[in-house]
């Protein structure tokens, strides 16, 4: 007890960092539930917004029942659309105003936690029931050694995302996708020789997300981002140099991934839906942002494992929680996330109510649970519930278990930014140098890496 | 227009050729001012009302197959631009009052009432103009982020744009020199009369100085309604963003006739007004450009 | 001595006026500083005291949790050893340039132009001005769909006259170039009012004397109109400059300063190190040195300008 005191009072002194560092001091747990009678008002973020009309009833329905169940507890949502601007989010996390709990990317979690702008959670965990559920994989992202950060909401591994329609008018079969590079190359093509402005295959190049899919194609190539010790650059490596050959190969050679570059997202999900494109990298739940967002229909779209299926990116996101949050804060906020994002059949995982909202269900993703009784009547639910033509995406869910997943770098978004120049350079550039690029991105990578083990 | 000798001699444009130089050059010029001008505004206009496969059309179509405005009522409705034009007309308006409230004085007291200092001030405020506001972003950001001695944090709140519009150097020099233009005679009458200087301000300078105060007015409103940046920095909350900010950030994330429309409707407001206020708006450019 | 009898006399002279007059002064100065208290309240906060910041910034490392930390030149060796920080100010000062070659020229002779016109006046007045009054974000987001190398305006009409299309965005040799052509597109309007009414002004005498001097039309423009307009060109060459300068809308929203760097400018630069790699330092260096340089123009253009106003 007196520890704890002690460090309560280092933070107040010295600010919410050291809370985190001060942790070791507190030692012990403060498993004590949350004392019904205590009143805690938290906000958290992601909140459908209002264009989102059948997900933001299903939230309100959520919040309505968790206060039911805990009166003491009140949920205020912060919506926003997307729920993350990656160009402001940052500025929003620096002006420190995020919520009580907070939504995040894995991308950025690593950093958050060394700028000390995440509480640690490690000694109120216990309030999560549905923690120890928790894929360790999908888990590890929010943690810093044995400290507890955060939890998931959404998980995926990146796949091929293709266009089931213009396979078929390519005269492919939509249901023999590509497996390898090689085989994406030849379909690319054939789907670019349909005219009419249509793309074989695109890919991202600006917004850091040229670095973000780099990252995805090395290790579909069996390298990797950075070496064992994290300090390294490792990209520039024959893994690295097959990722932009191959591109380079389609952009120019080919000609198979259109003349418009430095797409990212949305761009590429447009091109999409207007049945634009035949293929790109992405995550399933690219499907309900081409039909939500941009009008697409479902059984056009179908997924593949990731082309060579040796590795691929896993990526998510989830919650984090504010420095300044309380004790009590940070409890009702786990209870929160247990309920609403954790466990089977209620909140996000209702999948039999959003089926009834009209809502897809049958994607797969998220996959939070490991391989246990949870994780099995999570995915038996969405079975049962399931009003997509889940067939299409039985190619992805089949590797699913098969191609390793691996974390992204740390520094993710420094090494982003220069990978994009990189593909930038690759895609606008028909005399590109690979190995020049390479080298001097890893020169540019590797004093990142350096600054910031400081 | 009429008597005004300008660069071409009247005589010259009397000839046959002359005459015929002048309307070709007329009519090219009216052409090609349009294309240029019109044209993209004509297309933006039409391409809301095309469907996302038509946009992706090649060569596309001059004019939409059918007129459907779903594409903006998507955007309104999708993107919620109510909120957002909403949110930038509160910020603009009370920019105006603030800007009112505390340029006018300022400039009224350093014009009229001269105190001690008072050259020292406007200097201090006129040497602001030479650091334009994108030098000092990162440190007017931080200052808005906690207020120096109020600790305060203004961001996500409307006064982040309304105190710092107030801080404009250009307008109290513009006033300024209005007011000092205002014969010291009319003010001394109304001193004997035993009028306060408040009262002086309201009932004499003021209703004289229309003409400035409809210029400082209008700038004040549509920088507020153009800027981005700024706005972009102080409100993050995407409940709280002005109009530029949020189409720049949301209409992303939705098809490109959806996109278009936003950007058509987030131009409406600011064309209105200069359809309404053009001859104030244009008269007030040059008057602040020439001398300022 | 002397002084202090002139100092003593007048005084006494009149010591029963003094009190009245004194607190007469003390009660202007009161009245004139109420008055004045909300500008200087705002201006400490929002002008003054950042521009004191924007130097301790950039001699500070700070992630706003603990205290700031004096770092001495730490920040600007930083920035210096970015292999991004000379391209970003070779990139701002080719587009000011471009934007100058571009920018300032054509307003002036498009100005000169509709001087001449004694028709349609108002209408091309009227539609120069109109890009103006489009919110900067709606004018770059527009051209950002006409540079679509694919359906985008831009190609359309470039193959409608059976012309290659270009990459405009897309390409390291022609980015900066589009980011100049919007930036001229919606700022064009400005300048040229500005120049006609300056133009509006010249005395119609000076350009008959030189005509029955034999002067033709182009020793017209350069002995009258360009001499008479001297100072308002450079106003505007100095306003146009500093404004060039702080360009960042453009690869904000066009290009995030791709392809390869090649639209990051010195003012998007600063904003990356601040918002995307939470280095204020650095971004306050890069800040400092940019105030530096617009100082030196601003300072020219406020000695001009009060020129121009006698």
């Amino acid at each position: 007890m007196r520890s704890r005191i002690l460090a309560t009072a280092l933070a107040a002194a010295l600010g919410a960092t050291v809370a985190g560092c001060g942790g070791d001091g507190s030692g012990g747990k403060d498993t004590a539930p949350l004392d019904a009678g205590t009143k805690v008002s938290i906000t958290v973020g992601c909140m459908p917004a209002k264009s989102q009309a059948a997900q933001r009833r299903e939230w309100l329905e959520d919040v309505a029942a968790f206060e039911k169940l805990h009166p003491n507890i009140t949920i205020e949502g912060k919506d926003a659309f997307p729920c993350i601007d990656p160009n402001t989010f940052q500025a929003k996390l620096a002006g420190g105003q995020m919520e009580d709990v907070y939504y995040v990317y894995f991308t950025d979690v690593r950093a958050i936690i060394a700028n000390g702008q995440a509480a640690d959670i490690t000694p109120y965990i216990g309030q999560s029931k549905q923690y120890p559920n928790v894929d360790p994989a999908v888990e590890k992202v929010f943690k810093d050694g044995d400290k507890v950060y955060g939890l998931p909401r959404q998980n995926y591994s990146m796949g091929l995302f293709y266009n089931r329609a213009l396979f078929k008018k390519a005269g492919l079969d939509p249901d023999r996708p590509p497996t390898t590079w090689a085989e994406v190359r030849e379909d690319a093509k054939k789907i670019s020789a349909l005219g009419d402005g249509t793309v074989g295959y695109a890919e991202f190049s600006a917004k850091n997300q040229g670095g973000w899919h780099f990252a995805t194609s090395i290790y579909s190539q069996g390298g990797d981002m950075v070496d064992a010790g994290g300090k390294k650059a490792a990209f520039n490596s024959p893994q690295g140099r097959a990722v932009l050959q191959n591109l380079k190969d389609m952009r120019w050679t080919d000609d198979s991934m259109g003349s418009k570059q430095l797409l990212v997202d949305a761009d590429v999900q447009r091109m999409m839906a207007a049945g634009k494109l035949g293929m790109y990298l992405g995550a399933p739940d690219n499907a309900t942002a081409l039909v939500d967002q941009f009008k697409g229909k479902y059984e056009d779209y179908g997924m593949a494992p990731i082309p060579g299926s040796v590795g691929t990116l896993m990526g998510g996101d989830g919650y984090l929680f504010s420095p300044k949050a309380s004790p009590e804060k940070i409890k009702a906020g786990l209870m929160w996330l247990d309920y609403a994002m954790l466990t089977p059949g209620q909140g996000q995982l209702n999948y039999a109510r959003a089926a009834k909202d009209g809502r897809p269900v049958g994607i797969p993703q998220p996959k939070l649970f490991g391989q246990n009784a949870v994780g099995e009547k999570d995915r038996q639910l969405r079975a049962d519930a399931a009003n997509l033509p889940v067939g299409n995406f039985k190619p992805y869910e089949d590797a699913y278990g098969k191609v390793p997943g691996k974390l992204e770098p740390p520094q993710a978004q420094q090494l982003y930014t220069i990978l994009d120049s990189v593909v930038q350079a690759v895609l606008t550039r028909r005399d590109a140098n690979i190995d020049q690029l390479l080298a001097d991105a890893q020169k540019k990578a590797d004093a990142a890496l350096a600054r910031s083990g400081s | 227009m009429n008597g005004t000798r300008t660069l071409v001699s009247p005589h010259t444009l009397g000839t046959r050729r002359g005459k015929a130089v002048y309307w070709t050059a007329l009519v090219s010029i009216v052409v090609v001012f349009t294309f240029v001008f019109v044209f993209p505004l004509y297309w933006m206009v039409t391409g809301a009302m095309k469907s996302p496969d038509e946009l992706a059309d090649v060569p596309p179509d001059v004019f939409p197959h059918h007129v459907d405005l779903s594409g903006y009522r998507e955007a309104w409705r999708q993107l919620d631009l109510g909120l957002y034009l909403r949110n930038t007309l509160v910020y603009a308006l009370g920019a105006w009052l603030f800007t009112m409230g505390v340029d006018v004085t300022a400039a009224y007291a350093l014009s009229k009432l001269r105190p001690m200092f008072g050259r020292a001030v406007l200097g201090l405020m006129l040497a602001t103009l030479m650091v334009p506001p994108m030098v000092i972003l990162l440190p007017a950001y931080l200052t808005v982020k906690d207020l120096p001695l109020l600790h305060v944090n203004l961001l996500n709140t409307p006064w982040a744009i309304w105190l710092p519009a107030a801080a404009n150097a250009f307008n109290i020099f513009l006033l300024k020199r209005f007011f000092d233009s205002i014969p010291t005679e009319l003010i001394q009458a109304a001193e004997v009369d035993g009028a306060s200087p408040a009262r002086i301000l309201w009932s004499v300078v003021l209703p004289v100085s229309r003409p400035i105060l409809g210029v400082v007015s209008i700038f004040t409103i549509v920088n507020v309604w153009r800027d981005f940046v700024w706005p972009l920095l102080v409100l993050p909350d995407a409940q709280r963003k002005t109009i530029s900010v949020a189409i720049s950030s949301l209409a992303v994330q939705v098809p490109q006739n959806v996109l278009i429309g936003s950007l058509v409707i987030a131009s409406v407001p600011t064309i209105v007004v200069f359809f309404v206020f053009q001859r104030h708006i244009m008269a007030g450019l040059t008057a602040g450009g020439l001398k300022g | 001595m002397t002084t202090a009898r002139t100092l003593v006399r007048p005084a006494a002279a009149r010591s029963r006026r003094r009190p009245s007059r004194t607190r007469r002064t003390v009660k202007r100065n009161l009245t004139a500083y109420g008055f004045l208290c909300g500008a200087l309240i705002c201006f400490a906060f929002f002008s003054w005291y950042p521009i004191v910041r924007e130097v301790l910034l950039s001699f500070q490392k700070t992630n706003f949790v603990g205290e700031a930390r004096w770092v001495g030149f730490d920040n600007f060796r930083t920035v210096f050893a970015d292999p991004g920080f000379t391209d970003a100010w070779v990139n701002t000062a080719e587009f000011t340039l471009l934007a100058l070659v571009v920018g300032y020229v054509v307003p002036f002779a498009v100005a000169i132009v509709l001087n001449e016109l004694k028709h349609a006046r108002a209408y091309l007045r009227f539609v120069v001005y109109l890009p103006v009054m489009l919110p900067p974000a709606v004018a770059v987001l527009l051209f950002k769909w006409f540079y679509d190398p694919g359906p985008g305006l831009f190609n359309q009409i470039l193959h409608a006259a059976h012309l290659p299309g270009l990459s405009w965005l897309d390409s390291t040799s022609t980015a900066l170039i589009s980011l100049v052509i919007v930036s001229t597109w919606m700022n064009l309007g400005s300048g040229t009012l500005i120049y006609l009414a300056a133009l509006q002004s010249i005395p119609g005498e000076l350009y008959e004397a030189a005509e029955l001097d034999g002067a033709g039309l182009f020793r017209r423009i350069r002995h009258i109109t360009i001499p008479q307009t001297r100072l308002i060109l450079l106003v505007m060459l100095l306003l146009q400059i500093i404004a060039t300068m702080q360009v960042f809308i453009e690869p904000y929203l066009l290009t995030g300063g791709g392809p390869e760097g090649s639209t990051v400018t010195v003012a998007y630069l600063m904003y990356q190190y601040a918002f995307n790699f939470t280095n204020f330092g650095g971004g306050g260096a890069l800040g400092l040195m940019l105030m530096l340089v617009l100082m030196v123009f601003s300072a020219v253009y406020l000695r001009v300008s009060r020129e121009e106003a006698r």
